[in-house]
């Protein structure tokens, strides 16, 4: 298991985001982490990566305890936000990263050429489109070759076209993926393996197929 | 050496946009004015309220400006120790503090016809003094972050914080200005004693300032 939670809880003051979650996901496993809007799924993987500390349970990343730099090394988080630095150029923000992850210069240029962006490498990010900060965001999650490729609701604003390029590039990432998305054919499409949330609670862990009829049976 | 990459970044990233430098030097230049136009025998400690309210406004944004653009994210979830966070955005205050050193301090002397019997130890005191200042205010600004009020927040933790330091480089600058140096230590062992203080709290708790 590279990842495990048990009863993981997470209380924002008085409020309980999450209130028991259980699961856990194997090498090369693609997970989606599925629930309505505020069911604690950013709040799940946030806790997976670091960004927040559980208030109960347990968790285990990469056999460790806690969110260290060593587990962190082995992670790539794609959210929402793009985690880009708006002033700086997409080089130049790679580059920075790759300084995070002691990854060499050789390596970014060939993220640039992978992911179409090689012509405008040197634009600064606030001039990007949706799409392209989108692309330059999974590149900077990917620099490390990661073992979990964490997704947070990564389509979020996408048009079909960048959607559809998301989709083909996950198609061809091997390592173990955590999709969070409330779109029932994207978790079918990209994970094999559904975890349903609801108000802090898993409902539902299983295969992904036949969702719409789970979904509908469980939250609705 | 990660530490480095963060202070390179942020000075890119700030001489791009000049938000901050900018501000402080605006705010800077404005206020030796002003002192210049109203007080006829001024003190050497105007020269340090400069610092303090461009330090104040200015020191505090490079955390600030990670948490509004959702990038301090990006390094919570990259193999970089909270420390290494904290030292990166210190040596990028203490450079953005040197530039503004080396802009009004000639402007100052100018201004004011103020001509120490030691200038170098007058401009090491001050920033030794400015340093203190930098670390204090970075060390407070991540204790804020998670404040929706933090910007009204920060200077109220830091000016009783930071008083010590601002009276002992006065009082050592003084020294220097007039070149009496007879005690000079005593205010010099509180901003150096200060500082590491400071730097110590702040290192030993940004692992949990950081982390929700």
């Amino acid at each position: 298991m590279i990842v495990r939670l048990e009863n993981v809880g997470k209380s924002f003051g008085r409020f309980k985001a999450l209130k028991d979650i259980t699961f856990s996901l194997k090498k090369n496993e693609r997970l989606a982490l599925l629930g309505p809007n505020g069911s604690g799924k950013t709040t799940t993987v946030k806790v997976i990566s670091g960004q927040i500390r559980p208030t109960k349970g347990y968790l285990e990343i990469f056999g460790r305890k806690k969110v260290d730099e060593s587990a962190r090394r082995k992670m790539g988080v794609v959210s929402h936000n793009t985690f880009l630095y708006e002033d700086l150029t997409a080089f130049e923000n790679l580059k920075f990263f790759a300084s995070l992850y002691d990854v060499d210069d050789e390596r970014i240029k060939e993220f640039f050429h992978e992911f179409g962006l090689w012509k405008r490498r040197h634009d600064l990010v606030r001039n990007y489109s949706r799409g392209m900060k989108q692309r330059l965001s999974i590149a900077r999650a990917l620099l490390n070759d990661p073992e979990l490729l964490i997704l947070d609701e990564p389509t979020t604003g996408l048009d079909v076209e960048s959607k559809n390029r998301l989709f083909e590039l996950l198609s061809n990432f091997n390592s173990a993926i955590i999709f969070t998305t409330h779109n029932l054919q994207e978790a079918e499409i990209i994970c094999e393996r559904t975890v349903l949330i609801k108000e802090g609670r898993v409902i539902y862990d299983g295969r992904s197929e036949n969702l719409e009829e789970i979904y509908r049976g469980i939250v609705e | 050496m990660k530490f480095l990459s963060i202070a390179i970044k942020d000075l890119r990233t700030e001489f791009r946009t000049k938000g901050t430098i900018n501000f402080l030097f605006l705010f800077a230049f404005l206020s030796i004015m002003l002192f210049s136009a109203t007080v006829s025998n001024p003190e050497p400690a105007l020269l340090w309220v400069v610092f303090i309210f461009a330090g104040m406004l200015g020191y505090s944004r490079a955390f600030l400006r990670e948490v509004e653009t959702g990038t301090l994210d990006a390094l919570k979830i990259s193999p970089v120790s909270p420390s290494s966070i904290l030292f990166g955005k210190i040596i990028y205050n203490a450079a953005i503090m040197l530039l503004l050193e080396v802009f009004v301090i000639p402007i100052f002397m100018a201004v004011f016809e103020l001509y120490p019997e030691n200038l170098i130890l007058a401009v090491l005191i001050l920033t030794a003094g400015n340093l203190a200042f930098v670390v204090v205010s970075s060390s407070l600004s991540v204790l804020v972050i998670k404040s929706r009020a933090r910007e009204l927040l920060l200077p109220i933790l830091l000016f009783p914080v930071v008083f010590p330091v601002i009276i002992s480089t006065v009082q050592a600058f003084s020294m220097a200005v007039s070149g009496n140096l007879e005690g000079i230590q005593a205010p010099i062992s509180v901003i150096l004693g200060f500082s590491t203080a400071t730097l110590a709290v702040g290192y030993l708790t940004i692992d949990y300032a950081l982390i929700e």
